[in-house]
C-alpha cells in the first residue's frame, strides 16, 4: 500500500516512515502543508496520515482539497487536540478516523490497515492470511474453513497482530490497545499473557501455523511463517 | 452588628446625651431667670416699702397677698447685710410648705431699725419649670422616635448599593463565566466601591484564566515530544535483538511513558472541562457504559478475584458521552485499584441514583482526595480520577457523594 505521512514534527515522522516502509508497503512524507499540498494534488495513495496543526496551514483544508477534487483516498488524522469538535469536523469532512497523540506505531499501523482494507475490499469483508481467513463483518475466524471461536478481545487482538506482521508489538501497546487509559491498574501484564496462550492455543488447535512468538519479554511478533 | 444597629446604639446616644446636658443647661438657665424675675418683684416691693417710709415716716401696714408675704423686725443695734435667699414659703390659708424666695433688707424709721422680711412663693415659677421640662422630654422622645426611624430609611436606601455590591462579591465564582455587573451610585465612595470590585474580579478572572490556558496550552505542548518517545521505543523494538537487562530497561521506560502520557491527557482533560470545552451533550445510556467499561475491566477484576455483583436498571442522562465514560470508568477503576484480592464490588444503577461500593481497607478524607495529585502511597494512578469525576459531577449537576462504613468504600451519584 502507499502512504502518505503528513507530520511537521521531525522524529515523529521518520518513526512513522520506518515503521511503515518495508513488506509491501511505500511511504512519501511531508513537513508542512505546502508540500503536502503539492503531492496531494498530483499523486494518490492509499492512506494519508495526517496531523492537523501545519505550518502554513491547517490539516482540515487537505481533506477539503481532497473531496473538493473527488479525490477517494483514506485519511487517518493524527492530532494531539483531542478537541471533539476537530475529531467531528474531520470526520465530516470524509477522514475515515482519527488517533489522538501520544500513540503506539502499532495502533496507527492497525488503524492505517484497517482503512486500507476498508477501502481496497470493495464489499468483499473476507481477510485471507495463509490459512486463516477472517471475516470483517461477521468477526469470525476460520482456519482452513473451520470456524474458531475468538472472543472480542481475542479477535481484536488477533487483527491487530496481522496489521503489524513481522514487527515486535510491545505489551503497553497492546494493553492499551485491548483496554484504554485503565489498564494502569493492573499490577502485572499477567493477563495479556493469557490471552495471547488462549489464542495461540486456539489457531494451533484448529491446525494453523503458531505465528504468534514472544520478543525478549517486552512483547510479542506476528511471524509470517 | 449590624452597621444601622450600630449606627443607630451610637446615634441614641449621642442624642440622649447631649439632650440631658442640655436639658440641665436649659433648666438651670430658666430657673436663673425666672428667679431674677422674682427677684425684681422683691426688690420692687422693697423699693415700695422705702418709698413709703420716706413719704410717712413709717412702717406700711402688713397685708397678706396670696404670693407674697412681708414682714418687718425691729433690729438692735446690729446691721443686717441685705441678700437674696431661698427660703420655704407657706400659704396664709394653705399648710403646706412651698418653695419660695425672699430678700432680707432693712430701713430706719425714726431711728429705728427695722429688718424687712419679703418673700414669694416660688410655685409658679417650678410649675412652669416642670411644663418645660416635660415639654422638652417629650421632644426629645418624638426626635429619637424620628431619628431611628428617619437613619433606618435613609440608610438602607443609601447603602443599597453597598449590599448589592456586597451579595455580588458573595456570588462570585473563579470558574464562573458570569461577570461582575456595575452598580450605579450617586456617592463617591459607592462608586469607587464598586469600581475597585469590578476592577479586582476583572483582574482575578483574567489571572485565572491565563493559568487555566497555560495548563492547557503546557500539557497540551507535551503531548508532541511524549509522541515521538514512544515512537521512537516502538522503532528501538524492532531494531535487534535484546539482552534480559536491556529489556528490562525499555519495559519501565515503556511504563513510564505511558504514565506520563496518562498524567498528561488527565491534566488536559481536567482542563477542558474546567474551560466549558467539552460540550456535545446527547442522550446516553448508563446502563450500556456501565456494561462496556465492567467488560473491559473483565479480566482485571478476575485477575484480582474480585467477586462482581451488579444490578443494573435502565437509565438515560442527558450529557456529554465521552465525559460520561471518564466517570464511570474512573469510579470503577477506584474501586479495582483500592480494593484487595478477593474483595467485592457491587455496582447498583437505579434511576437516577448509581452506587459503587467496594471493600477496601482504610478509610480517607473525601475533601482531600478531591484536591488534584493526591493519591495513596500504593496508588499507581494519576491523582487526578477523582478530582476529575467531581468536575464532571458539578458540570452537569450530579451530586457525588462518599461514605465508608463496614470496611466497604461507597461512591454514589445522584443524576
Amino acid at each position: 500500500m502507499k502512504i502518505l505521512i503528513i507530520e511537521d514534527e521531525t522524529g515523529l515522522r521518520e518513526s512513522i516512515e520506518a515503521y511503515f516502509t518495508g513488506g509491501d508497503s511505500v511511504c512519501e512524507t511531508a513537513g508542512d502543508f505546502t508540500s503536502a499540498l503539492a503531492k496531494v494534488s498530483v499523486y494518490r495513495y492509499d492512506c494519508i496520515i495526517l496531523d492537523l496543526t501545519l505550518p502554513h496551514g491547517n490539516g482540515l483544508d487537505i481533506i477539503k482539497h481532497l473531496k473538493n477534487n473527488q479525490h477517494n483516498d483514506g485519511v487517518l488524522i493524527v492530532s494531539a487536540k483531542n478537541s471533539l469538535d476537530d475529531r467531528l469536523t474531520g470526520l465530516d469532512l470524509g477522514a475515515d478516523d482519527y488517533l489522538t497523540k501520544p500513540f503506539h506505531l502499532s495502533e496507527l499501523k492497525s488503524r492505517v490497515t484497517a482503512i486500507v482494507r476498508r477501502r481496497s475490499f470493495n464489499g468483499n469483508s473476507l481477510l485471507k492470511f495463509n490459512e486463516l481467513s477472517i471475516d470483517l463483518d461477521a468477526k469470525t475466524v476460520a482456519v482452513n474453513g473451520n470456524f474458531v471461536k475468538f472472543t472480542r478481545k481475542e479477535y481484536s487482538l488477533l487483527l491487530y497482530f496481522i496489521a503489524n506482521k513481522g514487527k515486535v508489538v510491545s505489551k503497553n501497546a497492546i494493553a492499551e490497545h485491548l483496554w484504554g487509559d485503565s489498564i494502569d491498574i493492573a499490577d502485572n501484564f499477567d493477563f495479556i499473557y493469557s490471552h495471547i496462550k488462549n489464542i495461540r492455543k486456539k489457531l494451533v488447535e484448529a491446525g494453523a501455523h503458531d505465528y504468534i512468538q514472544a520478543a525478549y519479554g517486552m512483547g510479542y511478533k506476528f511471524t509470517e511463517a | 452588628m449590624k452597621l444601622l444597629n450600630k449606627y443607630n446604639r451610637i446615634n441614641i446616644a449621642a442624642t440622649i446625651g447631649i439632650m440631658l446636658v442640655t436639658g440641665i443647661i436649659y433648666y438651670y438657665a430658666i430657673s436663673h431667670i425666672l428667679t431674677k424675675r422674682i427677684d425684681k418683684d422683691l426688690v420692687l416691693e422693697e423699693n415700695e416699702v422705702f418709698n413709703y417710709v420716706s413719704l410717712n415716716h413709717k412702717l406700711p401696714d402688713v397685708y397678706e397677698s396670696n404670693h407674697q408675704q412681708i414682714t418687718f423686725l425691729p433690729l438692735g443695734k446690729h446691721v443686717i447685710k441685705r441678700r437674696f435667699l431661698d427660703t420655704v414659703y407657706k400659704e396664709v390659708d394653705e399648710d403646706d410648705m412651698e418653695a419660695g424666695r425672699a430678700l432680707i433688707s432693712s430701713v430706719k424709721v425714726g431711728g429705728q431699725s427695722y429688718r424687712i422680711l419679703v418673700a414669694q412663693s416660688k410655685v409658679e415659677t417650678e410649675y412652669l419649670i416642670k411644663i418645660i421640662f416635660q415639654i422638652t422630654i417629650c421632644v426629645i422622645f418624638v426626635l429619637l422616635v424620628l431619628l431611628t426611624v428617619l437613619n433606618r430609611v435613609i440608610l438602607k436606601s443609601i447603602w443599597q448599593p453597598f449590599y448589592k455590591v456586597l451579595a455580588q462579591l458573595k456570588d462570585f465564582s473563579l470558574a464562573d463565566k458570569a461577570i461582575v455587573n456595575s452598580t450605579p451610585s450617586g456617592i463617591d465612595e459607592f462608586k469607587e466601591l464598586d469600581q475597585a470590585v469590578i476592577t479586582m474580579a476583572g483582574r482575578v478572572k483574567t489571572d485565572y484564566q491565563n493559568l487555566k490556558a497555560f495548563t492547557e496550552n503546557a500539557s497540551h505542548e507535551l503531548l508532541t515530544p511524549i509522541s515521538v518517545i514512544n515512537s521512537k521505543l516502538d522503532t528501538l523494538l524492532q531494531t535487534d535483538e535484546f539482552t534480559d537487562r536491556q529489556s528490562k530497561l525499555l519495559n519501565d521506560i515503556y511504563g513510564t511513558v505511558a504514565r506520563l502520557t496518562r498524567l498528561n491527557k488527565s491534566m488536559l482533560l481536567l482542563a477542558k472541562i474546567e474551560n466549558g470545552l467539552i460540550g456535545g451533550d446527547e442522550q446516553v445510556d448508563v446502563k450500556a457504559i456501565l456494561e462496556e467499561c465492567l467488560y473491559q475491566q473483565e479480566e482485571i477484576i478476575h485477575s484480582k478475584n474480585i467477586t462482581l455483583e451488579t444490578t443494573l436498571g435502565e437509565m438515560q442522562v442527558s450529557a456529554s458521552r465521552l465525559l460520561m465514560e471518564v466517570l464511570l470508568n474512573n469510579l470503577i477503576s477506584n474501586a479495582i485499584r483500592h480494593n484487595y484480592s478477593g474483595g467485592e464490588i457491587t455496582i447498583t444503577l437505579q434511576p437516577r441514583q448509581l452506587t459503587i461500593s467496594n471493600t477496601g481497607k482504610n478509610t480517607f478524607d473525601i475533601e482531600q482526595v478531591l484536591k488534584r495529585f493526591h493519591k495513596s502511597n500504593e496508588s499507581e494512578g494519576t491523582g487526578l480520577g477523582l478530582t476529575i469525576c467531581k468536575k464532571i459531577c458539578d458540570n452537569y449537576g450530579f451530586a457525588l457523594q462518599y461514605n465508608f462504613a463496614n470496611e466497604k468504600h461507597l461512591f454514589s451519584i445522584s443524576f
